[in-house]
């Protein structure tokens, strides 16, 4: 415990030296900015975002993206209360309560508990992380190849089979990700794999492409193709946007409860924040007094999920930190930043470069920070960015989409593969498969070879290996029962109507 | 008759099977000897080529026994969207191609300012010039931010001996 202290006293010392904080301000500024545009999510975010960090030593470029994610978010549910479009899953249940509040020119006091409601979970939750991470470091210490492959299992099967409508397109969405994920030369014989002699693809699938390709250039289309006629209305930001008194006593007990509900979804491989964010809608509309209220603008119903929006997110830093395993798309392209700087996150991250482990950890407390005191009184500029018309922002968020694939290896390759992968984002949003299962096998299935090849190396090829080691047998059989029990239950009630 | 919307997921489904046939093809082609751990390069793609087809067969499945699962509605209206628009598509699609096409030839500003003006028509504008003119400036900006202070490498153009 003081020695967690310690540690977390010179995180702070690094992350408070003014040029990183300063990273940590352009971060905020940066990450609201993108992540106010509709249709951007935080996923999106930081992946367009992550060429202006080439320059930066590896500690201000990990501020900056703590700045960025936290921004990202602010950004995504000013967007879900004032334009009813939510940037992603997670704040769908944001926009229920928060754009019936702007309808009834309460939007001020919606972003305002938004705003708080984050920096109350958010600083719960990293407090929560400081004190889980060394415990889960301990733990993972005594892992082996067979328990992380174990976990990197539980990890594909319970995103595949958690998010979207069914397993079937969830699982169907992790192939696409695993088989893209074996595109190029094997790190371990040198062998190369279905790169088809191009160069470009010799070095692997960047996540970041995948997730530009997938998110942006196939939204855009499918915007396009879809909605880009249909009328909007953006709500007007009009009057106080403090909250009052009441608001304050309505919005503390839903900030903390939300808190209680994302902090442990955010940690386990539960798919990111759709679940948390929903259930504590869900608390939020049974526990209130006013229930007549919601469907009309309860600021309840917008304080809950904002709180658990965040600190779902910032549970997701645990396992993504501790053990290196992303739990949402997000964390996937979080982790790809990471591997960009040469940085495996992991057990052995927190004993050889705790100063960057704990500098992060310091900057998420100190991104709270920044993203109340600038957003709240700057809410006005960012609203003004919604005004773009149409037309102009999807361009413009498709030259940098383009500008960020192309950059990679100067080549019109990588362009051609990016607008493949806008084709398959495409196909995918028309066929209701979920996206985020693919990026996560794309980062994760290289490192679960890995880990699976190793393991069998230890044990000379003995495959009983993952079965007589206890933790990772009784993971490897959650995660078996995940995408097994459903499907059964669903065929055995199929039989029982037949 | 089965619907529409039954026949592409369908289509879809034994899409999903032929890429898992196709992974299946390269694994053969792959060596399979591996050190210590007894498996090669060609275990992983193996593997997942399997796992392919069986969620392509999963797919074919539920596609013929009363569709997939949990579906959003088929009518675009119930979606809160228009019908489909192939002109929009079209207009992104060729903006994209267009500047891949060009962008080692014009560079990266001007085939960035013909993406932009593309994808600015697929969105229903329809003053090409505005849009190609906002388009020009937003590449400049871009293009000397990212030349100067980042040094990103983007291309001048083979044309303006780039």
């Amino acid at each position: 415990m003081a020695e967690t202290l310690a540690a977390l006293a010179h995180g702070f010392g690094v992350a408070l030296a003014p040029i990183n904080l300063l990273w940590g301000f352009v971060g905020v500024t940066l990450g609201t900015a993108v992540g106010v545009l509709p249709g951007v999510g935080p996923a999106l975010t930081i992946a367009m975002l992550l060429p202006l960090t080439t320059k930066l030593e590896p500690v201000g470029a990990m501020i900056m993206f703590a700045g960025i994610y936290y921004g990202a978010m602010f950004g995504g549910s000013t967007t879900s209360i004032l334009l009813n479009t939510p940037g992603e899953s997670a704040t769908i249940a944001t926009t229920l309560e928060g754009n019936q509040m702007a309808k009834r020119g309460r939007a001020g006091p919606a972003l305002a508990t938004s705003a708080i409601g984050s920096f109350v979970a958010g600083t719960l939750a990293t407090v929560a992380l400081t004190l889980l991470a060394p415990q889960i470091v301990e733990l993972a210490l005594m892992f082996g190849p067979a328990e992380y492959f174990a976990l990197m299992v539980l990890a594909f099967t319970t995103v595949a089979a958690v998010l979207g409508g069914s397993a079937a397109r969830g699982l169907t969405s992790l192939s696409f990700g695993l088989a893209l994920g074996l595109v190029g030369i094997d790190g371990q014989t040198g062998q190369a794999r279905f790169a088809f002699g191009v160069p470009e693809l010799l070095d692997g699938i960047d996540v970041v492409v995948l997730a530009v390709g997938l998110f942006a250039v196939g939204e855009t289309l499918y915007m396009a193709a879809y909605t880009s006629r249909m009328p909007e209305t953006l709500e007007k930001l009009a009057g106080s946007i403090w909250m009052s008194k009441r608001d304050w006593a309505r919005s503390w007990k839903p900030w903390l409860r939300g808190t209680a509900i994302g902090f442990p979804f955010g940690t386990i491989p539960a798919g990111g924040a759709e679940i948390p964010t929903f259930l504590s809608y869900a608390t939020e509309r049974r526990l209130a007094r006013e229930r007549d209220e919601f469907g009309k603008g309860a600021i309840e119903g917008v304080a809950g999920p904002e709180a658990a929006n965040n600190a779902s997110s910032t549970g997701a830093l645990v396992p993504l930190l501790t053990l290196g395993i992303p739990t949402s798309a997000t964390a996937a392209i979080i982790l790809s930043a990471f591997q960009q700087y040469g940085i495996s996150p992991g057990p052995l991250l927190f004993q050889m470069q705790s100063d960057l482990v704990w500098g992060l950890i310091a900057s998420l407390y100190i991104g709270n920070v920044i993203l109340l005191i600038l957003n709240l009184p700057l809410i006005g500029m960012w609203v003004k960015l919604l005004t773009i018309p149409r037309p102009l922002l999807y361009a413009g968020i498709l030259v940098f989409a383009t500008l960020g694939a192309y950059s990679l290896h100067q080549s019109a390759v990588d362009l051609a593969i990016l607008y493949a992968f806008g084709l398959l984002g495409f196909a995918m949003r028309s066929f209701d498969i979920p996206v985020a299962p693919a990026i996560i096998g794309l980062i994760l299935g290289p490192l679960a070879e890995v880990q699976f090849r190793r393991a069998l190396a230890i044990s000379e090829g003995d495959p009983t290996v993952f079965f007589r080691q206890p933790i990772a047998a009784t993971v490897l059989a959650v995660a078996a029962a995940v995408v097994v029990v459903p499907f059964v239950l669903g065929l055995a009630r199929r039989l029982k109507r037949a | 008759m089965r619907s529409r919307r039954s026949r592409q997921e369908t289509a879809f489904a034994f899409a999903v099977v032929a890429l898992g046939v196709g992974l299946a093809i390269g694994t053969a082609l792959l060596p399979s000897e591996g050190g210590y751990s007894g498996i090669g390069p060609s275990f992983m793609p193996a593997m997942v080529s399997a796992g392919t087809i069986i969620v392509g067969a999963w797919l074919a499945f539920e596609a013929l026994t009363g569709g997939w699962r949990n579906r959003s509605p088929e009518d675009p209206a119930a979606r809160g969207e228009h019908a489909f628009l192939p002109a929009a598509f079209a207009w992104v699609s060729a903006g994209l191609l267009a500047q891949m096409a060009l962008i080692g030839l014009a560079g990266f500003v001007l085939s960035s300012a013909l993406l932009f003006a593309c994808v600015a028509r697929g969105f229903g504008s329809r003053r090409a010039l505005r849009d190609a003119a906002i388009g020009l400036a937003l590449a400049l900006v871009v293009y000397f931010f990212f030349t100067r202070a980042l040094s990103v490498n983007l291309p001048a153009g083979r044309l303006f001996g780039g």
